[in-house]
């Protein structure tokens, strides 16, 4: 394998763990905004505990794709950036509002104005940023995205809105897969574990059904990567369908731990599907990964750095994750 | 002008950076000053240390996070406002920047332990993750600054027609400016953090909270900034011989130096004026400059002459910004000596507190951080206005660097609106935090308020603290 596929690999899996950390932290978000009835305090105060701990470092993925992409792939770092340039705007004000929001709420003792009026901010800005990013994603596909394509280039076509719904609609499935374990871990909050079960369901059924408006569309606006995606993904695709399906099983039979891997290994199924069909493009049509790749002893010291870097990153992300999955109640 | 994609986009930048830069500070500060506190709460199981600790992980937990998203901003805006800069040196600065991402990995995980880990972890295990997060802030401000540093000093990299054929992998890091750029924005972070804590407690104690926990907070903030004072002095100044030496159009910027001489003077303050090339209501030191640099006053400084008019950095702005932030240095320097002059005399005298807490010295300590503050963003002021018009020194303009995208004011007002908006509302927040010791301890102490207590039963508190200490040290 080349440094320049390598790198490239490097940065799907920390796409997917961005996809599956923040993801389900920005669905959560999703939930909050939706909350409705006599539950809502509660389910709103489950999800600031679930999140307390692990945002920010879920939310460092997405900083390392950035560095990563940049680093690896200046020139087309460059033209995307450009060509994104609205999507990507929002998506940051998302990501701002989300995590100042968040601490204001958490730690303003009202100093700032009210908990509801931060807790408002962070749901919107939450369900806005996966929106967005899924925009940017799928705007890399059409081909239509170039250095001067305009700012409203990568909101043009059907697909790429589409795709943005689509995200939202898989972090809120995730989000409400991992809280019905949540939930039930704890006996205050025990009595919530149906209600995120139902919101689990729907957003696995829409999800669906967004996924199917979806494929069309794919084939419609971004032909280039359609074609490679009938050649290279169709096991990918089955590997979603099969998780997806085997999801709403598990979810309806209650076993919520199993759930959270196959709605995981959905999510990077499709992820994966994505993926395969734009390769070796970064943007189509204007920015290939050889192409733009750095001078290949810049790539080696990344990669050696990534190495050495993520030795000691896991272990202690899995410490952290360990840490908090269980009830306060453990604790020593 | 604002207005036209090139400023907007400077202005842009500058507002970004300045931004996080003056909340990332105490992300990088805190860390250690709560090593200290939590860790004297660990050996005394004094009250006042957990109080302290208390408040301050909060304050860590608000700024990291406003740290962290808008530092997120930056990393984005690279490639946003500054399109052609990173395709053409993105990959030059890919070591540092990856880098840095992991150390801010590091950091976020352990702030997640350590904030939300206080029922979970044992109390030593919850003092260790602040170690993590201690050296991965520090880490990553030192790898951040290398990358500063290059662009001011760009070494290592061979360049055809404009496209990098060729870049050593380490030279950010290795560069002549990496070490003396990065430590001193270290010690930077540290003398703002520092000098904003006691001021804190300070203006509380003027206004009459003068418990234990007030003078506490105090004396740990101002030790952080005082000691740190002279370090920087070293630090700065090697800083300014690798000015010299690699940017010597920017070091006579910072000196309002017009013409090549030798016997050059140090001019201090005042307004230079590009068009006469003179600085009016300056104090002008004879020999000075050259003095200072070649340590003899004959020594030969290059001064704005040596490029021609629209190269030259904008000498009025840098030239105030450096002797704002050396005036503001050396003002906290010359307290740092007074104090440890003052501390030895008390200690020959056996009064305590070492540090003198009268109404003088509190307002003296309580400018500590606002003079920490306004020297670090002016000595920024100095190295991003003192490179240009360059991006990358001798090699890419800002001209060439910025985005040609219309649509750049939306862009900025809609930053500054949302930033401004997001520091008004953190401030009344910090006012909130900041509302002296927290009710348990007040009860605890026997009094509701800002009960003076007696200043000799605290002295042997302090030196029972002190003896626990040495014994814990002993075993």
């Amino acid at each position: 394998m080349t440094a320049v596929n390598l790198l490239l690999a490097v940065i799907i899996c920390a796409l997917a763990a961005y996809a599956l950390l923040a993801g389900a932290d920005f669905g959560a978000g999703v939930w909050d905004l939706l909350a409705r009835g006599r539950h809502a305090d509660r389910e709103r105060r489950l999800i600031a505990h679930a999140l307390g701990p692990v945002w920010e470092a879920n939310h460092v993925w997405l900083i390392f794709v950035i560095v990563a992409t940049f680093s690896g792939f200046p020139s087309a770092f460059g033209l995307i950036a450009r060509g994104l340039e609205l999507p990507l705007a929002f998506a940051l004000a998302g990501i701002v509002l989300r995590g100042a929001a968040y601490v204001y709420r958490a730690y303003g003792e009202g100093a700032a104005g009210p908990e509801s009026l931060w807790s408002r901010v962070f749901a919107v800005a939450s369900s806005v940023t996966p929106f967005m990013l899924g925009v940017s994603g799928a705007a890399l596909a059409t081909g239509k995205v170039t250095a001067d394509s305009g700012p409203l280039a990568p909101f043009s076509s059907a697909f790429t809105l589409v795709a943005g719904v689509f995200a939202v609609t898989v972090t809120a499935f995730l989000a409400a897969v991992y809280l019905c374990h949540d939930a039930g871990t704890d006996p205050g909050t025990e009595d919530l574990v149906p209600v995120f079960r139902r919101k689990a369901l729907a957003a696995a059924s829409v999800a669906g059904v967004v996924s199917l408006a979806l494929l069309p569309l794919l084939y419609q606006d971004a032909p280039t990567v359609a074609h490679r995606f009938t050649e290279r993904s169709i096991p990918f695709v089955v590997l979603a369908v099969v998780c997806g399906f085997g999801s709403i099983a598990v979810i309806w039979k209650r076993r919520y731990v199993l759930a959270r891997a196959t709605a995981a290994t959905a999510v990077v199924a499709v992820l994966l599907g994505w993926a395969a069909a734009q390769y070796p493009d970064l943007a189509v049509g204007t920015a290939t990964a050889r192409d733009s790749a750095a001078g290949a002893a810049n790539l080696h010291a990344l990669l050696i750095a990534m190495g050495f870097g993520m030795a000691v990153i896991l272990p202690a992300f899995f410490v952290l994750l360990k840490v908090f999955s269980g009830p306060e109640a453990d604790a020593k | 002008m604002l207005g036209s994609t090139l400023t907007d986009a400077r202005v842009q930048t500058g507002f970004s950076l300045a931004f996080h830069i003056v909340f990332a500070v105490f992300g990088v500060g805190l860390p250690w000053l709560l090593i200290v506190t939590e860790g004297r709460w660990l050996r005394t199981g004094d009250a006042v240390w957990l109080a302290l600790t208390r408040k301050w992980s909060r304050v860590m937990a608000v700024l990291f996070a406003i740290g962290a998203v808008s530092g997120t901003v930056l990393s984005f805006e690279f490639g946003l406002l500054w399109p052609a800069f990173m395709a053409r040196y993105g990959g030059v600065l890919g070591l540092p920047f990856t880098l840095e991402a992991f150390a801010f990995f590091a950091e976020a995980i352990f702030v997640g332990l350590y904030l939300y880990g206080w029922k979970r972890l044992s109390p030593r295990a919850h003092w260790l993750t602040l170690w993590p997060i201690a050296i991965s802030g520090t880490l990553s401000t030192l790898f951040i600054v290398t990358a500063n540093s290059w662009m001011n000093v760009p070494t290592g990299v061979k360049e055809v027609g404009g496209k990098v054929v060729s870049a050593e992998p380490l030279a950010p890091l290795t560069g002549p400016g990496a070490l003396p750029e990065s430590l001193h924005m270290l010690l930077a972070a540290i003398m703002c953090t520092g000098g904003v804590v006691a001021a804190v407690y300070a203006v509380g104690m003027l206004r009459g909270r003068r418990d234990a926990y007030h003078r506490r907070g105090f004396g740990v903030g101002l030790v952080a900034v005082l000691a740190a004072a002279p370090v920087q002095l070293v630090v700065g100044d090697l800083a300014a011989r690798v000015v010299e030496k690699y940017q010597p159009a920017k070091l006579a910027a910072m000196e309002a130096l017009p013409h090549t001489r030798d016997h050059a003077p140090l001019t201090l303050g005042g307004i230079y004026d590009p068009d006469t090339g003179k600085t009016r209501f300056g104090l002008e030191i004879p020999d000075g400059l050259s003095l200072l640099t070649g340590f003899r006053t004959d020594k030969t400084i290059r001064g704005l002459d040596i490029l021609p008019a629209k190269e030259q950095p904008a000498t009025p702005v840098v030239h105030l910004a450096f002797d704002t932030m050396v005036g503001a240095g050396m003002a906290i320097l010359g307290l740092a000596a007074l104090l440890a002059v003052v501390a030895v005399w008390r200690r020959r005298k056996g009064v305590r507190p070492l540090i003198p807490l009268s109404r003088p010295w509190l307002v003296a300590g309580a400018l500590t951080g606002p003079a920490a503050m306004a020297a670090m963003l002016a000595g920024w002021e100095v190295t991003e206005a003192g490179r240009q018009p360059w991006i990358v020194y001798g090699r890419m303009t800002v001209r060439e660097a910025a985005t040609t995208s219309g649509g750049i004011g939306w862009s900025l007002a809609a930053t500054v609106l949302v930033y401004l908006g997001l520091a008004a509302a953190l401030v009344l927040i910090l006012r909130r935090l900041a509302t002296g010791a927290p009710p348990s301890l007040a009860a605890e102490a026997g009094g509701p308020g800002p009960e003076p207590q007696d200043p000799d039963e605290d002295a042997r508190a302090a030196q029972d603290s002190e003896t626990a200490e040495l014994e814990g040290a002993a075993r």
